[in-house]
């Protein structure tokens, strides 16, 4: 059941319910005179509790304001609370844990027929599916791929790799997304790309000869703690969850956490910044991990970071190109990264026409940016693709 | 400009020299550069020129996005620089796409807010026509139940419900209006993201009230910033903007408003 479903309905005496979340009750309360409101401050400081004025929310004839509050479902006295203190209110959920049970059960019925199914890369996906997903491509191809956990985040969730490797110890080629938790299409993207390598060696010769000769590491979801926060909480969020004591403001950008050019232009010291730098490089403990495995591996020979929206494709550090390179990728250069637009890169990358606006992002969903529709996800998958192959080859064939 | 050596004192000729010099001095310097029209100085000139237009147009059915630069230059002086760019254009509505170009001259003074816009556009539509279209999604949006709150256009998936489609094609009006104001420079790039909190009335003498919360992006420093938004729309009569923002971390609030033609 969804708060807006709630809404819907009509209000009984003077308050009605909402759900917020399965460990609490929730109580909406319009109060009609200045006592109502005093009654309600102190209630506030008496029992702890949270309350929140609904901005904008219809007029009342009392200064327009609703409050809500949330109760422990644990404590019983949640009634008598606001009987004793005379404020109408009505109960239309008894048992919100009941309910959300059932809408869990709905959820997981779901998400397991899917996977016994087949995996819908056409949807976006939340974590937990996700390592799900990467579980069930190793066994797919158990030969091919494997995986590893290279590291945690900040709240301790696993980075999962997968290696796809045709044995040995090869030099390889490191591929990552969803470093910016609201870039949903990476980590999808990144799913597809996995299940896409995995199907076409041994049909595909480029792909066949690539991984002969490297192996591949693709990390789908660099920062696990953001992507859960922007599914769970806010959509927009980008950084990490990294808190730090006497800071109110939490997360680092991950993409201006490593240490090349740190603190340079385009990042911020403001922790409250969408692109603070962090404290130090490598503080994040998603890009030290990131980075330790890079290093001891010690042959990794391009390193990929997926974007969206800005539909940027960061190009290695450490990756030579020579300056007679092919003419595809002649936007590549030395050992410094090289940011460009996907839409222009690729383009020369593949030498196809890539059809969309680099400026509006993605006309179709009318808006542009991150918030990229659901049936987006397949054709920029198989777009970033293109461009990726034709990356990967060029390492292939031009090992230094 | 070399002046040539003469020999000895004042005559009429170094007079003149004198004079011409004083001229100089006084005028404001001037400088031409031309722009790379795959660049994104002129891309970002023409956009602020563009939201300056659909706002001024305030013609929902008719939003009109950039398609693609095909030339321009800078004039940079001393107090800011003045782009002229031209630029093709189509219709933002994908069904029955239309096409056409415009041609602007920007000024950006001193990074201040509200870039001066000249800018003239081949019309998408007849008058006859946009005005019909105009009419029906005053229509449509009369006639639409207000969505819940809660409700973001596009949703968490970036899915766009047709049923909302109306509303957030007026409120490009009020956005256009908002991002054309807050384009300091060339290096300001404004991105809706989302609108919700959404809530329309219609007023006695029948014009359209849209009152949102804007998410607005911006692309540089990556910040989302927050704004409310009130539009008074009418297809045939000036509208009217008013906005309220909040920058994440910094706290700054604006606001501003304007009005806006539909005789475009």
């Amino acid at each position: 059941m969804t708060r807006e479903s709630l809404h819907k309905k009509q209000y009984v005496s003077k308050a009605s319910f909402g759900v917020l979340s399965f460990q609490t009750q929730v109580f909406e309360i319009t109060p009609k005179n200045e006592e109502e409101v005093t009654n309600l401050r102190q209630l506030e400081r008496e029992a702890h509790l949270q309350v929140f004025i609904l901005v904008g929310s219809i007029p009342s004839p009392f200064q327009g304001r609703r409050y809500m509050f949330e109760f422990p479902l644990q404590s019983t006295g949640s009634q008598s609370f606001l009987g004793s203190h005379e404020i109408p209110y009505s109960i239309m959920i008894e048992d919100v844990q009941t309910l959300l049970d059932k809408e869990n059960e709905e959820i997981l019925f779901h998400r397991t027929r899917e996977i016994k199914g087949n995996f819908n890369f056409g949807n976006y996906h939340n974590l937990e599916e996700i390592f799900q997903q990467m579980d069930h491509l190793v066994e797919q191809y158990p030969n091919l791929v494997s995986k590893l956990q290279i590291g945690h985040s900040f709240e301790n969730r696993p980075m999962n790799v997968l290696k796809f490797s045709t044995g040995g110890k090869k030099p390889a080629i490191w591929l990552d997304a969803g470093i910016h938790a609201r870039e949903w299409v990476t980590q999808a993207t990144a799913l597809w790309t996995a299940n896409k390598i995995a199907s076409d060696y041994g049909k595909d010769p480029s792909i066949t000869s690539l991984l002969d000769a490297m192996d591949i590491f693709l990390l789908p979801v660099t920062n696990p703690d953001g992507y859960v926060f922007s599914w769970i909480k806010n959509r927009m969020w980008r950084k990490t969850r990294s808190k730090v004591s006497g800071s109110i403001c939490v997360g680092v950008d991950p993409n201006r956490n490593w240490d090349a050019g740190f603190g340079g232009p385009g990042a911020s010291d403001n922790r409250c910044s969408d692109s603070y730098h962090g404290p130090s490089a490598n503080s994040e403990v998603e890009v030290k991990s990131i980075v330790d495995f890079i290093k001891s591996h010690g042959n990794i020979k391009a390193f990929i970071i997926l974007h969206s929206y800005s539909q940027l494709l960061m190009f290695p550090y450490g990756y030579k190109l020579a300056q007679k390179a092919s003419e595809n990728l002649t936007s590549l250069y030395g050992t410094k990264y090289k940011v460009g637009p996907i839409c222009s890169v690729i383009y020369q990358a593949s030498g196809g026409r890539i059809d969309w606006s680099c400026d509006y992002g993605i006309k179709y969903s009318g808006c542009c940016g991150f918030l990229l529709p659901a049936s987006q996800i397949l054709p920029t998958a198989e777009e970033t693709w293109l461009g990726l192959k034709t990356i990967m080859e060029y390492v292939r064939d031009h090992p230094y | 400009m070399l002046a040539r050596r003469r020999p000895a004192g004042p005559g009429p000729t170094a007079l003149l020299l004198v004079a011409l010099l004083a001229a100089e001095a006084r005028a404001s310097w001037l400088i031409r550069r031309p722009l790379s029209p795959s660049g994104p100085e002129l891309r970002q000139a023409a956009r602020a020129a563009l939201h300056f237009f659909n706002y001024r147009a305030a013609s929902p059915s008719t939003v009109r996005v950039l398609k693609e630069v095909l030339n321009g230059t800078a004039l940079i002086r001393e107090e800011g620089e003045n782009i002229k760019v031209a630029f093709s254009i189509e219709s933002y509505r994908t069904e029955n796409s239309q096409l056409g170009t415009c041609s602007a001259l920007v000024g950006f003074k001193d990074h201040k807010s509200r870039p001066t816009v000249n800018i003239s556009c081949t019309p998408l539509l007849d008058q006859k026509e946009r005005k019909k279209e105009d009419y029906k999604l005053y229509k449509q949006i009369k006639q639409l139940e207000t969505p819940p709150f809660e409700t973001t256009i596009p949703g968490k998936l970036g899915d766009m419900d047709p049923s909302l489609q109306p509303l957030w094609e007026l409120a490009m009006i009020g956005n256009s209006f908002l991002m054309w104001e807050k384009t300091t420079s060339t290096s300001s790039y404004y991105y809706v993201q989302q609108i919700t909190n959404i809530k329309k009335w219609i007023r006695p003498d029948d014009f359209i009230i849209l009152h949102y919360r804007l998410l607005l992006h911006e692309f540089r420093t990556q910040e989302i910033i927050s704004c409310h938004l009130h539009l008074v729309w009418h297809p045939e009569k000036p509208s009217k903007t008013q906005y309220h923002c909040q920058d994440s971390g910094t706290q700054e609030n604006g606001s501003g408003n304007s009005e806006g033609s539909g005789f475009l």
